[in-house]
């Protein structure tokens, strides 16, 4: 596959443009700094709610840019023409992608400040980040593709948030619904899980299971993104 | 020498055949009208051609290359691609728009400079796209399809909907072009915009090619042989070529009673209704 970083580079420039232009877009970089301000604490249960904040933001910012940096260019014809010029398909994602994940990472680690989350281990927490902001921008590039319009793109991303935000926390009837086991394997229960044991002093070891789980799912995703892009591009 | 060779294309969705045996040559230098009504299968054919879509059967070669090899990296520099639906970066200036077309085939600033001027668009180049007329937006998505040079452009209705005067001004730069060396392969349901640019023209209809040759040649063949003969008394007489006719037009010269005459040709409209039965849309 064709990759090139001139034009990497001019699908980023011409991205952070449209995204800075775009205010309906670019404002909800401000939801993971408001909730690190709102949630601020220092109680014992910092870990916890610093990982819902992560794990919202990741949803509601990454995901949602994504989606929407897909579908408009969908809605308006222009991927179509940037796909008739020398850019690859690896090109075109790796150019969005790239804008939404140094968005994405920048603003996570401002939240990080401002909550006043202190890691035991910082090397790991910005692995697991890293790792999971890879996997929300490949749930973003789906749900892009699977919208026609920036509105149904902006929509699409709800399940996400809801089922990957309130996971997590349906965990607490676990007991009474065995079944819902099946939302510890959630990234988002991996991060929390990843973030608590961390706080309360696991040994690297203990915490490679949920890290491999959300680099499981960032593989699975970003491959399954990839697809989806050729062939939704496609026509059949 | 070719730009485009296609031969026996087929193409069917679902069980609807879209292109049945469709074969034609453009050599290099022409620009050719692909001519038929909305959904004849133009923009299908233009689609394979660019390797958007793949022919159930049959051959196409663009380049002298096979056209599934349009969507490699060296062939895509060497055609452009303008469709009435060519999207634009709305939030961007007209300038900015070019900047993003320029890089990813890397050229040098320059470019943008002399596309411009070939658009006639130097002095709009700051104006962001969403506040651009219909007019304004086709000559950027043309800027566009061409800032590359490409030898091969691929056009699908690139004038609809615009203004005569737009329409011209398009039409003004699709002839420079062609007379640097770029191939044009036109599709389009305007038989006077066929008229004007073609050198030669296909009359699809229903997927398949009703005629092809050049536009007089088409008028030539399908002529009906009679002329009309106007008359200084108003009276309007259409004469086959005879014997008798020339008798009655040599009596009416000789009384000075002719105002006009002229053969009864058909237009390239009238051809299509008389080979295909429909009237364009």
């Amino acid at each position: 596959m064709n990759v090139s970083l001139k034009r990497i580079q001019a699908i980023f420039i011409k991205d952070y443009k449209e995204f800075s232009r775009n205010y309906a877009v670019s404002i909800m970089i401000l939801f993971p700094i408001a909730f690190a301000l709102l949630y601020r604490t220092e109680a014992g249960d910092q870990a916890a709610i610093y990982a819902f904040i992560m794990n919202f933001s990741l949803a509601m910012l990454t995901s949602f840019v994504q989606a929407c940096l897909i579908a408009e260019e969908k809605e308006r014809n222009t991927l179509r023409s940037l796909m008739m010029t020398p850019a690859s398909m690896l090109d075109v994602l790796i150019g969005k992608s790239a804008l939404v994940f140094l968005i994405s990472a920048a603003v996570l680690a401002f939240s990080t400040y401002l909550f006043g989350y202190e890691s035991s281990n910082v090397m790991l927490l910005a692995a697991a980040l890293g790792i999971s902001i890879l996997l929300y921008t490949a749930i973003g590039t789906i749900c892009g593709l699977y919208s026609k319009t920036l509105l149904e793109a902006s929509l699409s991303v709800f399940p996400v948030l809801i089922i990957f935000t309130a996971g997590p926390f349906a965990l607490v009837f676990e007991d009474q619904y065995p079944f819902l086991e099946v939302l510890r394997y959630l990234p988002s229960s991996q991060l929390s899980e990843l973030l608590v044991e961390m706080e309360a002093g696991a040994a690297a070891g203990e915490l490679t299971k949920p890290l491999v789980v959300i680099s499981l799912w960032a593989v699975v995703l970003t491959v399954v993104s990839f697809v989806l892009y050729k062939r939704r591009l496609m026509d059949q | 020498m070719n730009a485009i060779s296609v031969q026996n294309i087929q193409k069917t969705f679902g069980g609807n055949m879209a292109l049945k045996n469709v074969s034609f040559e453009i050599p290099k230098g022409e620009i050719f009208g692909f001519l038929g009504p909305s959904g004849s299968g133009k923009t299908t054919l233009l689609k394979i051609l660019t390797a958007q879509l793949e022919a159930t059967d049959g051959h196409a070669a663009v380049m002298e290359m096979p056209s599934k090899m349009m969507q490699k990296t060296a062939q895509k520099r060497r055609f452009g691609i303008l469709t009435d639906n060519s999207g634009l970066y709305e939030r961007l200036s007209i300038e900015e728009n070019l900047d993003v077309f320029r890089r990813l085939y890397d050229l040098p600033k320059s470019s943008i400079d002399h596309v411009l001027d070939f658009v006639n668009l130097h002095a709009d180049r700051k104006k962001r796209v969403r506040v651009l007329s219909k007019g304004m937006r086709q000559r950027v998505t043309l800027a566009c399809a061409i800032i590359h040079e490409p030898e091969l452009l691929f056009l699908d209705e690139p004038t609809s909907a615009l203004d005569p005067v737009n329409t011209a001004h398009i039409h003004k730069g699709l002839r420079y072009l062609n007379e640097r060396g770029t191939t044009i392969f036109l599709t389009t349901h305007d038989m006077t915009e066929a008229e004007t640019l073609c050198e030669r023209v296909a009359i699809l209809h229903k997927g398949e090619i009703r005629a092809i040759g050049a536009p007089d040649e088409l008028k030539k063949t399908h002529r009906d042989g009679t002329l009309t003969v106007e008359l200084t008394s108003g009276e309007k007489e259409r004469l086959a070529m005879s014997e008798e006719s020339a008798a009655a037009i040599a009596g009416w010269m000789t009384r000075g009673q002719i105002d006009r005459m002229y053969t009864n040709e058909l237009s390239l409209g009238d051809i299509f209704i008389k080979l295909t039965g429909s009237e364009l849309v």
